[in-house]
């Protein structure tokens, strides 16, 4: 079996900053990432094309450890999905097959993923996430329709309306529609310390906006999208500062393409299958690892950063890397205290006021659960099994009252996608319908493989006999 | 809180609800406790093949069919979707001395008056196209039964609520009383939320049955013995039947320690095919073995080979309480007046949940004197 002294999950800018730190240190690092370029979704595009000047001194720096990967003695696999860990054995699954890698210590960097609130007709061809959209315009340059509307909430709706309205090509961003409201910003303000850089990034994409003049409109929501086998309009109403509809202000907007988000779920299947205890922080954008200030989790030799420790963006994401690989580093022996301690603190200092940012953010930004109100009994909530709402909400009323208990009632987190999009999404449902609190709810339990892989490939993982 | 009942019974899942449900058809007053709520543990962890060809001759053969026809009956009796398909299984022989078992299998069923069909390789290819050619054949058992366990158990639960059993989730059974004088009879049935007097208690907690009835005093001979089975994606028509390997039923009956796999797949409703099967003892531990479910995936690629391209999404593992005759207990303990236990069927639960909760609903209310229940008889491991 194979081994190594760090194995990293996640090339993002999270786990690079840990493997090329801990690499740098000398420790002999295996870097994965079931993508087939390393860069994660921030830096998704950054290795072909993205040879203009960086627009914050984040993607400077993230773009910097890309540049400096090849350089390092780091072995790289990418395109490789880890969908199982035990212990310190990863489960790793690529298309040369499946394998083990054996690891003194694990960084988990696994991101998250979008988070969407549906509504009537979120299903329709032609309706997709943010993140969906600026793939294509950030990597293949290229837009998904001619007629965009982008509605939700939070940095990535700006970010991605930018994106979108530069890439051109004939394409029309008509509206860009902010379900919150400026004036529940300034409770906020006093979290904007220290975080300039931030505020330079959104300034760039604002700008953009601005020279496009696209509306960029607040407190609005998508109702519904209408059409019969694709996206041809959607319904578009104001909402007033708790999320609720504000009556007679619909109007039908003609489009061929909807882009909706509404901020980031960490994704925690890996650090759910080693174990590790959980905790649920709305502020930190749902159940996330519980983690020490080495960002080691209850489990000893795995750490989680970056977006799966909590959202919290690349640049928070790559300082945790640089202090879990210093703490690898100096767990086997590769640093000395003293060095380990100068390296430290400096940029522990600097996620104090990144962690008031992005709690300021992921606070700021929720999805209000006023907008559930918008999930008609006749909108799907389970897109692999075609469950609706109706058949949720009949479910809870029965007593279903928490998502192991509502998989009794409904085919929920049973499809292909195994509760990654509808969990987060009916552990929602059920809050605002019972009352209960989200820890109470629970989340779906991930069981491997965490990502769908070939029967055939799973049967010829080595075996115990040929350990 | 407190109540009273004629018969508590203790465990939600398949057999608890069998037997409220039974004891529901005869007017008394029922209380079931879960710990958590209904088919949270080994129900909801399991297949759903209803099976003779795994019973031994005789007594467990006799229950077998008992509870088949029972499910038949079920299928007319309950009012909702539970999964039922007269789907029949095939057992498949990779060799001649293993088609020559089946044979004898075959016969034995016959002469219980089901059906059984002996394939050649031939025969076992046009029913079943997708399996590896180089079998030596089978049997198919038509007369086999596929339910979902999970939905079987709220939908027995559901019918016996109507008749007036109360049934309390969240509820883990902190003590079992009894009579401070005389027989010492039960007396109450005390959990977190509430103390329920009744006379009878219902042990139907399977792996976890040992404790509960600890109670009282009681040591049973019941270990959590672990199953784990693969989630491949959705493929309808792949296979026509459940199939399991010949092996099957020898490692149901081995008692070795070790990890013993033998093939099993079937098509749930949703179109996805579950792959098994696996059995070892490992103690409590419910989570998900690498190995294990690398080892299912290489017997099921043996046997399917063209599934080899069908992602699995996902597996999960269950225990189940194995009993060390590999017969399941059904009926009273005669030194603990009241006490009945409903358990240790190991991975023949769901199959034999019917006639379970239909012999214990009989041993309350009537004295059942019958060579078959003699058989099942919990004292055969308490001998005074």
């Amino acid at each position: 079996m194979k081994t190594t002294e760090l194995a990293v999950a996640g090339a993002g800018p999270g786990g690079l900053s840990g493997a090329i730190t801990a690499a740098q240190a000398g420790v002999q690092v295996t870097l994965l990432d079931e993508y087939h370029l390393p860069g994660g979704q921030y830096l998704r595009g950054a290795l072909q094309k993205n040879h203009a000047p960086a627009i914050s001194r984040t993607e400077a720096r993230s773009r910097k450890l890309l540049e400096q990967l090849p350089s390092q003695s780091i072995d790289l696999k990418t395109g490789t999905s880890v969908w199982g860990i035990e212990g310190h054995r990863l489960a790793l699954h690529s298309a040369l097959g499946t394998e083990w890698l054996t690891a003194k210590k694990i960084i988990i960097a696994t991101g998250a993923r979008e988070f969407v609130t549906p509504f009537p007709g979120w299903t329709l061809p032609g309706v997709m996430t943010l993140g969906a959209a600026q793939i294509l315009a950030k990597e293949h340059g290229i837009l998904p329709g001619k007629r965009i509307l982008l509605a939700g909430s939070g940095p990535l709706l700006l970010a991605a309306a930018s994106v979108l309205s530069e890439t051109g090509h004939g394409a029309t961003v008509l509206e860009v529609l902010e379900a919150t409201h400026p004036l529940t910003w300034m409770n906020h303000a006093l979290a904007l310390q220290g975080n300039l850089d931030r505020l330079r990034e959104g300034w760039h994409y604002a700008k953009a906006m601005l020279r496009k003049g696209v509306p960029y409109r607040f407190g609005y929501a998508v109702v519904s999208a209408e059409g019969t086998d694709r996206l041809t309009s959607v319904i578009v109403s104001k909402i007033d500062r708790q999320g609720k509809r504000i009556p007679k202000s619909e109007r039908a907007l003609s489009v061929d393409t909807l882009c909706i988000g509404f901020g980031f779920v960490p994704n925690i299947e890996l650090t759910q299958l080693a174990g590790c205890a959980h905790e649920y922080f709305p502020e930190c954008g749902g159940w996330v690892p519980l983690t020490d200030e080495t960002f080691q989790t209850s489990i000893p030799g795995i750490y989680a950063i970056g977006e799966t420790a909590g959202i919290g963006g690349a640049y928070s994401a790559m300082l945790q890397g640089q202090i879990a690989g210093l703490e690898v580093a100096l767990e086997l022996g590769k640093l000395n205290e003293e060095e380990f301690r100068q390296a430290y603190l400096p940029i522990k200092r600097q996620l104090g006021p990144l962690k008031r940012f992005s709690v300021m953010l992921n606070a700021l930004f929720r999805p209000n659960p006023a907008l559930d109100a918008l999930i008609t009994e006749e909108t799907t909530i389970c897109r692999c099994e075609q469950v609706r709402a109706g058949e949720v909400r009949r479910a809870i009323h029965q007593g279903a009252h928490t998502l192991s208990e509502l998989k009794n009632w409904v085919p929920v987190g049973q499809g292909h996608c195994q509760g990654r999009t509808c969990g987060p999404l009916l552990a929602r449902l059920i809050s605002s319908e019972t009352g209960r609190p989200a820890r109470e709810i629970g989340c779906f339990r991930p069981r491997p493989p965490v990502k769908p892989i070939p029967l055939g490939a799973l049967g010829r993982l080595p075996g115990e006999d040929n350990l | 809180m407190n109540t009273k009942a004629d018969v508590v019974i203790i465990g939600g899942g398949i057999i608890g609800a069998s037997c409220a449900f039974f004891l529901s058809q005869k007017g008394l007053n029922i209380h079931l406790v879960e710990r958590h709520f209904p088919a949270s543990g080994t129900s909801r962890a399991c297949d759903g093949l209803v099976l003779l060809l795994d019973k031994g001759p005789g007594a467990e053969l006799a229950l077998g069919k008992m509870s088949l026809g029972l499910w038949n009956q079920l299928d007319e009796m309950l009012d909702a979707d539970f999964g039922f398909e007269r789907a029949g299984t095939i057992m498949l022989a990779e060799e001649d001395a293993q088609q020559k078992a089946g044979q004898e299998k075959a016969e034995m069923i016959k002469q219980s008056g089901q059906r059984a069909e002996l394939l050649d390789s031939q025969a076992l290819q046009g029913l079943e196209p997708e399996l590896a050619p180089d079998l030596a054949g089978g049997v198919l058992f038509p007369d086999d039964l596929q339910v979902d366990p999970r939905r079987a158990t709220l939908a027995m639960l559901a019918s016996a609520q109507k008749k007036g059993v109360t049934v309390h989730t969240d509820s883990e059974v902190l003590d079992i009383k009894r009579e401070p004088q005389g027989y010492q009879r039960i007396c109450a049935v005390v959990t977190q939320k509430a103390e329920i007097s009744t006379p009878t208690v219902i042990c139907a907690a399977g792996v976890w049955s040992k404790q509960v009835v600890q109670m009282v005093g009681i040591d049973l001979p019941i270990k959590p013995r672990k199953g784990h089975i693969l989630v491949a994606a959705k493929r309808p028509g792949f296979i026509k039947h459940p199939l399991l390997e010949g092996g099957y039923v020898s490692t149901v009956q081995s008692a070795a320690d070790d990890l013993q796999v033998a093939f099993v797949a079937e098509t749930t409703r949703t179109g996805t095919i579950l792959l098994g099967s696996s059995r070892q003892f490992v103690g409590d531990d419910r989570t998900v073995s690498l190995n294990v479910i690398q080892a299912i995936a290489s017997r099921a690629s043996r046997f399917l080979p063209r599934l080899g391209n069908t992602q699995i999404i996902r597996s999960y593992a269950g225990l189940r309480p194995w009993s060390p005759d590999h017969l399941p207990l059904i009926g009273p303990v005669q030194s603990v007046p009241g006490l009945y236990l409903a358990t240790g069927h190991e991975g023949a639960g769901i199959g034999l949940a019917p006639v379970t909760g239909k012999l214990v609903s009989d041993w309350i209310t009537d004295a059942v004197e019958s060579e078959l229940a003699a058989a099942f008889h919990p004292d055969r491991f308490f001998k005074t």
